[in-house]
């Protein structure tokens, strides 16, 4: 997919493979998400560490993620460096080189990031846990980070397999968004790609899920958390239905801004709640729907509960009001626009269209399928999923407050997303306040939020999984 | 391979060039001195506004830290005509953003928008800034949670981390505090607040940058009757004492028991934001650590596969700053990490950076700037920085020439003159009984403290624990009770006596036995880390105790459990 753009000089490409850690095998949990790594350890003609090399010196900066759904490889340069970008997307997708120190190599640096992003932080092996218990089926219900023992099980030939199977050009979608000459950008593609050989198609992988979760409540002992929190989820259907589009709708009335139903009523109303958090994790099978809750030390936390059940069983009977109806049209307009100021973002969206749904012009219509919901759409579904009956609750209470030895679970230690990281690009060294959307600290202070309430592999908004690197 | 694709061999030659294009931006300022900055962009019916103000959270009063963070958090909380619940509405309505914070030198008030509601969102930011309310259940309100957030910072490593390298390398300087206390949030009152706001939110030290699609003339008369008469003030002076030198390495841990890792921070001070280094020290850093194909990552996540990243860090700000190495790194290579921060803290010092090395970092830099002014985001970010920090209003059209001028020799006088290992702190989040030993090789001189902040242990004049004195402390048969949630307690035994590397000794218990596997006495903290056999299996297990002569009080964790507190006595 091409798409032209040439009010900056600079050019965004992005290689989406459907692949990601649905597609695990039992035992190779975070396999995936592994293999991306290995996608940067070297091909024919670039040895390892040469790609980061090649994008960061010709001025551009790059990154890989994956998700449930798919793994994806991206990079933004200079407009005149599109060549680069396609000479090295091509050469790993033709002729990856692996060997067996390179593998252990990224095994310890994926283990780290294992370690820094969910085992070192409080909060977030809870995400982890709640989607096990939501998703029956095993493709759905694994984390896409994996177990530390998957990822020391993995070998050299599960890698050649992983790379034979799925990392083919007719597994793979590529968009290149920005200042290009079209007829140039069409033959160098051709040059680069056409004589890659397809395989035969992957296995089909089988998403399904029972329809209900059923009524689960489950404690999740945290070493790390410094107060008690908890996390709903429910199981939702799957993207690009008229539900999907209704039940993130009624989440964003919910749980997003300082107006939404839950801020104003708990955190300020009641002011029973420190922090109250939500999102969609968006899947082209069965998706989920959560929300998260810090309470204040001393809250009862079963009444924060059932106010908020009984603040989603009130959307689900009235429905949203007039007033709403025009904030979410605003809002969904806004979020439209304003993402396409990056050629990035329509990169990824457009491959992201093309890969699930065969239609890489959604990124242009498929908010007008948002706007058709209507009040009503929005009640039924949040009357027919968002049910008290067919929730998870998972109650996170810090390990330290545990009062009965018994129930201490093995294997639940947490880690965090460091989120005052070193900055790697320029841009970022300097302290740069709150304005602006989604910004919220300076450069030695943390958010007001505990730790981020949805690990990455939660949320499908920032679209990122685990990536390569942290940045 | 077939022979026809030998063009795929090397890497294509990128094409000719495309000029770069640099928006153009118009200001004006108003007699009350507010300067207005404003960048015509119609590509998107988008609208973006950022009114900064030159003063931060470096201008708190020194007994009031966080109190620009508290008079940024209430002014969308209540205006003298809007409640807060209705500025949440009516920002909510139009889809847009609007919002507030503050770094340690300058403070925002932010908005975003369609552009159709340019005029209204513009209204609310003039409002919020001008006229806050400051309702005293607002105020009550933020204090609460803030106290609840300075806990969850408390449980996150790389807080930590940054709360003590601020500390140890700004000492007096204010960039050293980087959060209210519980006591400065009791002591705010709304009346503090109110004036605070008043002498520090002033036209005179503030800059209106807008970006979007917006007509100049129609919005900077809209500007100017919502600022126009926005009285001017004495400026807040920038007159803090400076960082102190240190002229040895130290290390500074703070012990978190459990930690998965070690959040490692080698750190010094730096320079301005201003200075004439600022270009040699980019490229510097560009090489040295800012990003995935710079030394440091790798050589210690490419090659030795310590950690899932490894960088540097340049943080220049207007009156002060550091130059920073970091890495979050499993627990067991803390010590092999140091060995390389220190061995590339010292390359880069010695040895002149390569022809290859300074070409890619200058490629790197020329290339990327462009990116950052995609977005009307981007763009106003570095048109507020130009402003808040002084910079040349040339800044943006010579940043390259300016990368480009550095030469290997500059680059090579500022790693001598800003890199200084000698002298750096060594600042390390994680689990102390682990990374105790491993320090040791780097620096004598180590503190250790707890993951409130506090130093564990007595200062000493000997705090290095092969001194005999020390060990004298802890060596000996001591008798631990430990209590265990439940109600009941445990009585343990626990040994410990000195070897030719430092600590040895045993705990029994009816838990089962165990022995130690490393120990330290740091002045009087006692940490030591244990491998129990409990049912056919290994489990490690920690202990962190405070003697006070004969006594001792502390606790023992389990592996994957809590920690349970206990209390000894040392026979005589």
């Amino acid at each position: 997919m091409l798409s032209k753009d040439q009010s900056t000089p600079v050019v965004s490409v992005a290689v989406y493979y459907d692949v990601g850690s649905r597609n695990e095998k039992e035992g190779r949990t975070g396999f995936a998400h592994l293999f991306e790594h290995m996608m940067f350890q070297g091909s024919e003609n670039v040895p390892k560490a040469a790609h980061f090399q090649h994008i960061f010196n010709a001025g551009g900066t790059m990154n890989g993620t994956t998700s449930t759904e798919r793994t994806n490889y991206f990079e933004t340069l200079p407009a005149n460096y599109l060549p680069l970008a396609l000479w090295l997307e091509s050469d790993r997708m033709r002729s990856l080189k692996v060997t067996q120190e390179n593998l252990d190599n990224q095994r310890n640096a994926v283990q780290e990031e294992k370690r820094l992003r969910y085992d070192n932080q409080p909060y977030i092996n809870a995400f982890l846990r709640i989607n096990e218990l939501i998703f029956k089926n095993p493709a759905n219900a694994h984390s896409t980070i994996g177990s530390m023992e998957d990822l020391d099980a993995a070998t050299i030939d599960d890698v050649r397999e992983f790379f034979r199977v799925f990392y083919a050009p007719n597994n793979a979608v590529l968009t290149i968004v920005g200042d290009f000459d079209e007829q140039e950008a069409r033959s160098l593609v051709e040059k680069y790609f056409d004589e890659i050989p397809s395989q035969p198609d992957p296995p089909p992988v089988d998403v399904s899920e029972p329809g209900e979760v059923a009524r689960t409540q489950e404690t999740f002992y945290d070493k790390l958390a410094p107060a008690p929190a908890f996390v709903l989820g429910w199981k939702i259907p799957a993207r690009r239905t008229p539900d999907y589009y209704a039940l993130t709708l009624a989440g964003e009335l919910l749980f997003e801004g300082d107006s939404s139903r839950l801020y104003q009523k708990l955190v300020k109303g009641d002011e029973s709640v420190v922090s109250i958090q939500g999102g969609v994790d968006e899947r082209r099978g069965p998706s989920a729907w959560y929300i998260f809750a810090l309470p204040k030390p001393g809250e009862e936390v079963a009444v924060i509960r059932d106010q908020i059940f009984d603040e989603i069983q009130r959307l689900g009977a009235s429905g949203p009001s007039k007033a709403e109806m025009e904030k979410l049209r605003n809002s969904l307009c806004n979020d439209a626009v304003r993402g396409r100021q990056s050629t990035m973002y329509r990169a990824q969206r457009i491959a992201e269209y093309a890969l699930y749904d065969g239609d890489p012009h959604l990124i242009d219509s498929e908010l007008d399928q948002y706007l058709r919901i209507t009040a009503n759409d929005i009640k039924g579904a949040v009357k027919r999923f968002l049910d008290v009956e067919n929730r998870v609750v998972l109650d996170i209470i810090p390990a330290a407050m545990v009062d009965d030895e018994a129930h201490m679970p093995r294997a639940a230690s947490p880690q965090p997303p460091g989120d005052s990281k070193q900055p790697t690009s320029p841009a970022s060294q300097i302290p740069t306040p709150a304005p602006g959307p989604g910004a919220v600290s300076g450069a030695d202070k943390n958010t007001l939020t505990p730790a981020p309430a949805q690990p990455a592999d939660t949320t499908n908004q920032t679209d990122t999984g685990s990536d390569l690197l942290h940045q | 391979m077939t022979p026809q694709q030998s063009f795929r061999h090397q890497a294509p030659a990128p094409s000719p060039p495309r000029p770069i294009h640099i928006p153009r931006a118009s200001e004006t300022t108003l007699p009350n001195g507010l300067a207005v900055v404003i960048v015509e962009d119609s590509r998107l019916p988008l609208v973006s506004y950022r009114l900064a103000f030159r003063a931060g959270d470096a201008h708190d009063p020194p007994e009031l830290p966080g109190l620009t963070d508290l008079v940024t958090g209430l002014l969308t909380e209540g205006t003298e005509s809007l409640t807060s619940l209705q500025i949440a509405d009516e920002v909510g309505r139009m889809g847009a953003t609007l919002s507030s914070g503050a770094n340690s030198d300058y403070t925002t008030v932010g908005a975003s928008s369609l552009a159709t509601f340019s005029d209204n969102i513009l209204d609310l930011v003039a409002d919020v800034t001008r006229n806050p309310s400051f309702p005293e259940n607002e105020v009550e309100l933020i204090k609460q949670n803030t106290k609840e957030s300075l806990r969850q910072q408390r449980a996150q490593p790389s807080f930590l981390a940054t709360e003590m390298v601020s500390r140890i390398v700004f000492g007096k300087h204010p960039y050293s505090v980087i959060a209210p206390t519980l006591e400065s949030l009791d002591a705010t009152t709304r009346e503090r607040l109110v004036k605070f706001h008043r002498s520090k939110f002033l036209p005179n030290n503030a800059v209106f940058v807008i970006a979007g699609d917006v007509r100049s003339d129609a919005l900077l008369k809209r500007i100017e009757s919502l600022f126009g008469d926005w009285q001017p003030g004495e400026l807040p002076r920038d007159d803090f004492p400076a960082p102190p030198s240190h002229v040895s390495r130290s290390a500074y841990l703070v012990d978190r028991p459990g930690s998965a890792q070690s959040n490692i921070v080698i750190a010094n001070t730096g320079i301005t934001r201003t200075s004439g280094d600022y270009f040699p020290m980019l490229l510097m850093h560009t090489v040295l650590g800012a990003n995935a194909s710079s030394r440091l990552f790798m050589n210690l996540r490419e090659e030795k596969g310590y950690t899932y990243g490894a960088y540097s860090s340049l943080d220049a700000r207007r009156t002060a700053g550091t130059f920073r190495a970091s890495a979050e790194v499993r627990t067991p290579v803390t010590g092999d990490s140091l060995k390389e921060f220190f061995y590339e803290l010292d390359r880069i010092r010695a040895e002149p950076v390569s022809e290859r090395e300074i070409v890619d970092a200058k490629s790197f830099l020329t290339g990327v700037f462009p990116l950052r002014l995609e977005t009307q985001e981007g763009l106003i970010d570095q048109l507020v920085q130009i402003k808040m920090f002084g910079l040349p209003d040339d800044y943006l059209e010579t940043y390259r020439q300016q990368i480009q001028a550095v030469t290997i020799e500059e680059v090579q006088a500022v790693a001598a003159k800003y890199v200084r290992p000698a002298e750096a702190a060594i600042v390390i989040v994680g689990d102390g009984a682990e990374i105790l030993q491993q320090v040791k090789p780097y620096t004598d001189a180590v503190e250790l403290y707890n993951t409130a902040g506090k130093r564990k242990g007595k200062p000493s004049s000997n705090s290095d624990s092969k001194g005999e004195g020390d060990l004298a402390l802890i060596v000996g048969d001591w008798t631990l009770d430990i209590q265990t949630p439940f109600g009941q307690n445990i009585p343990a035994a626990l040994k410990i006596w000195q070897t030719e590397a430092g600590l040895g000794g045993s705990v029994a218990s009816e838990m089962g036995d165990a022995n130690i596997v490393s120990a330290a006495l740091i002045g009087n903290s006692f940490t030591a880390s244990l491998s129990f056999e409990m049912g056919g299996q290994a489990l490690d297990a920690k202990i962190a105790g405070e003697v006070d002569g004969t006594q001792m009080d502390g606790s023992i964790s389990l592996q994957d459990s809590p920690q349970l507190p206990f209390t000894g006595a040392k026979a005589s």
